[in-house]
């Protein structure tokens, strides 16, 4: 490594909004980190709602007889379940939550650009939340349409909540999607023209790779999802017929005619499919990150990594009919979708191998973060492996309304990211409350969650193979569909879903708890290269770096240098300043 | 920036960490606010560019029936035609730091699009008045829906041209900042004006 060039003079900064008042300091903050904490809180309140749901349809699966909730609040809860977890947790956690605590302080900037845009992000992003949340309390309850909303049975007489429900969804869709307009075009140009000297975007995080992906790929995604939520409200409260065929109900025939529902759904999974790498993509990027500082190894193959990052991205938005197999769609275009859903496997299992490769020699630590990280490759693997299953047209037929399908995409999009959420927290939560998590409490957490997840799911696909289909609230007595080894199949499921739902009120628990009385943590405790742990405050205060924005040297994967004494040099720390291991004369030589 | 360079970059050699440590942290020469703008830009393209792939899609089914083209939809065109013109002239004019000028062209600016919008209300008046509902016709629906997400995005440029008139009023020491809010406002009008004749071409043509 040759020697450090420091730049004359500090990058041209954004403003810096300071706050006036105790309202505009905590409430309608500005800054950043905290509005990051504010989407994570209410992303994660009203995803233990459709947690809470998920207990409720568990226990009628596996109980029938004791008719728990009515078929109709059973596809409440399903719809709820569904949309909650996917657009209202995952994307605001990754990108709301995670985008705005990281990117800031990945890329040294003191701020998001546009910080009271980001402001007004967060709060038509909870609007969107309390909108949704009001379905339930409406007449006729929240929508029970399936979380894909498919016309014409979305709009319908006899779907659960037909008559404000359904409404109150799209609606609420379509607010969230401005809300995270804003904010997205904040992350992607904070990323783009905010970044400090010497930052490069090769020398960013994959973390911040993975974020500005997923966002650009949102920009691009969510006006579809815009789109058709518009058009369907016409459909419902105009009486267009966009999405509507000709349709007889109750023996009456309706004044709906011509309309397309294919073209909805088209539309739909345009967004659909990008979504589940708007949720990937940053999960990839931390559990890269994550990897490589406990295992105290600079990531394997990173170029690679940032090219899959992209190509998955690209690739995204060329395979969405994979979810329409059975849409009775041209049999060509099956052939056309199977083919790019394969070829998206590539550069998915390119990333598998580098983080395999990246553990391969390394000094592995089995701390929190590094077990929730090792849990989502083999869940990520597993998942993604049956996905090459259903991305075939043939297989995708038979097993589509099966429980097959429930366990490939709870393991690939739910249990997946939620471990690295998870083991990012685990991570970075002393960064945000200057407090360690408690260990105990964390291994608790972390293998009942594991191991239970694997309970769940994997008994699933067993069920689907035998034809168990989704969907159904109850199984009715038919031996030849439903055996009683596939009902008392289901009864465990249920207590493992229990029992791994039980662990995630340990680990709330754990987060208030620590968060008051938690170890103190020690400064950059993790010993990561990376910028966020290098402020001179931790947790950082407003405005992140102090006096001076720092001055990026270096990758953020500079772990184990040979010649080095500590095993990590920070991105803002010179050659120069680099200390020296004995015998040692220079950076990069293994002995001298 | 050309994204096959920067991906080719190998961030862990000696010789790139010289010239990266250069670097100003910047990806474009663009200000924030233009660059932001560009790319709220092409998010409204993509929107109004999935609305008419839907709007194609539907015109397949057998129901579709052809639009009346009401020739008030000419004259409104024109007027639109004129707001971005009038919104080029202010631009000029902020450049060459005359503010009085400048402020003129804005209200006309204003003004037109103001009558624009009444214009397509009087259009959807017209429809209705030969029993063309919204719900009549999935052409009409479509004609309605666009028409309404065209003039919704002009409102929301209208809160940012209010903006910028009062600021023209307070203006002080800042001119630099002022020109480019007068840009800004200049390049979402210009490209309202071609996400408009799209539209219009597209209903004209079906």
């Amino acid at each position: 490594m040759s020697e450090s060039i420091v730049p004359e003079s500090e990058l041209e900064e954004v403003e810096l909004y300071h706050a006036k008042s105790w309202w505009t300091e905590k409430v309608f903050t500005q800054d950043a980190k905290l509005i990051a904490v504010q989407y994570g809180l209410t992303a994660f309140a009203i995803g233990f709602v459709a947690l809470v749901l998920s207990w409720f349809m568990r226990i009628q699966i596996a109980f029938p007889e004791l008719s728990i909730i009515s078929e109709g609040t059973y596809y409440q809860f399903i719809t709820m379940h569904g949309m909650i977890m996917v657009v209202y947790l995952l994307t605001a956690l990754f990108l709301g939550a995670f985008g705005n605590y990281l990117i800031p302080l990945m890329v040294g900037a003191r701020d998001m650009v546009f910080p009271y845009l980001n402001m007004v992000s967060y709060w038509t992003y909870l609007v969107a939340v309390l909108v949704l949340f009001v379905s339930f309390f409406t007449p006729g309850g929240p929508t029970g349409a399936g979380w894909t909303l498919y016309p014409p049975q979305a709009i319908l007489g006899g779907t659960p909540g037909q008559e404000s429900g359904i409404i109150l969804m799209l609606v609420s869709l379509c607010i969230f999607i401005v809300g995270f307009t804003m904010g997205g075009l904040n992350y992607v140009i904070t990323i783009l023209q905010a970044r400090t000297r010497g930052m490069t975007l090769m020398r960013m995080p994959l973390t911040v790779w993975g974020i500005f992906t997923a966002t650009v790929l949102a920009l691009f995604a969510f006006p579809a999802l815009f789109v058709s939520a518009v058009m369907m409200l016409f459909d419902k409260l105009l009486m267009t017929s966009f999405f509507m065929p000709a349709l007889v109900e109750f023996g009456e025939n309706l004044t709906y005619g011509g309309g397309s529902p294919i073209l909805f759904q088209h539309l739909f999974w345009f967004f659909g499919h990008p979504e589940v790498y708007i949720v990937a993509l940053p999960a990839f990027g931390i559990v890269s990150d994550l990897i490589s500082v406990h295992a105290r190894k600079n990531i394997f193959g990173f170029r690679m990594m940032v090219w899959a990052i992209v190509g998955i991205g690209a690739l995204s938005f060329i395979v969405w009919a994979h979810h329409m197999y059975v849409s009775g769609m041209n049999p060509y275009f099956g052939f056309f979708f199977a083919t790019t859903t394969l070829i998206i496997a590539v550069p998915t299992a390119l990333k598998v191998y580098n983080w395999v490769l990246t553990l391969w020699k390394g000094n592995i630590h089995l701390t929190i973060p590094m077990l929730f990280c090792l849990a989502f490759i083999v869940t990520f693997l597993n998942g993604g492996l049956t996905g090459l299953f259903l991305g075939n047209v043939v297989v995708d037929v038979p097993l589509s309304d099966t429980y097959f399908v429930v366990a490939h995409f709870h393991m690939v999009m739910g249990i997946a990211p939620v471990l690295v959420i998870l083991g990012a927290i685990y991570h970075w939560f002393p960064l945000i409350t200057g407090r360690m998590l408690h260990d105990g409490m964390g291994r608790f957490h972390f293998w009942v969650t594991f191991i239970g997840s694997y309970l769940i799911y994997f008994p699933m696909h067993y069920l689907g193979f035998i034809g168990v289909p989704r969907r159904y609230y109850e199984m009715g007595q038919t031996e030849a569909l439903y055996t009683s080894s596939a009902a008392d199949l289901n009864v465990f499921i249920t207590l493992a879903a229990l029992a791994v739902g039980f662990a995630q009120l340990v680990f709330v628990f754990n987060v208030f708890w620590s968060a008051k009385k938690g170890i103190v943590a020690e400064k950059n405790p993790w010993k990561a290269a990376s910028l966020e742990w290098q402020t001179p405050d931790q947790p950082p205060v407003h405005g992140n770096f102090g006096k001076e924005l720092p001055v990026i040297y270096r990758w953020a994967y500079d772990y184990s240098v040979p010649g080095a004494e500590d095993d990590f040099i920070p991105q803002d720390v010179p050659n120069e300043k680099v200390k020296l291991a004995k015998g040692h004369s220079q950076l990069g030589v293994e002995s001298t | 920036m050309s994204i096959f360079s920067t991906l080719s970059q190998k961030p862990w050699m000696a010789d790139q960490a010289l010239v990266d440590n250069e670097h100003m942290g910047k990806s474009m020469t663009l200000s924030l606010r233009k660059a932001t703008l560009f790319l709220l830009l092409i998010v409204i393209a993509i929107l109004f560019t999935l609305f008419s792939v839907a709007y194609i899609g539907r015109m397949a089914y057998g129901d579709w029936r052809t639009l009346p083209e009401p020739l008030l939809l000419w004259w409104n065109t024109a007027i639109m035609v004129f707001s971005s013109f009038s919104f080029y002239r202010a631009n000029v004019n902020a450049d060459h730091n005359n503010i009085k000028k400048t402020r003129i062209y804005l209200l006309v600016s204003g003004a037109l699009t103001i009558s624009f919008i009444v214009g397509q209300l009087f259009v959807w008046r017209e429809l209705i008045s030969f029993g063309y509902f919204v719900s009549t016709n999935p052409s009409y629906g479509f004609f309605y829906l666009l028409t309404a997400l065209h003039i919704l995005h002009l409102l929301g440029g209208l809160i940012a041209w209010l903006v910028v008139m009062l600021k023209s009023f307070t203006l002080k020491n800042d001119p630099v900042n002022f020109a480019l809010k007068v840009n800004l406002c200049a390049i979402y009008w210009h490209f309202l004006l071609i996400v408009w004749a799209f539209l219009f071409v597209m209903l004209l043509l079906t």
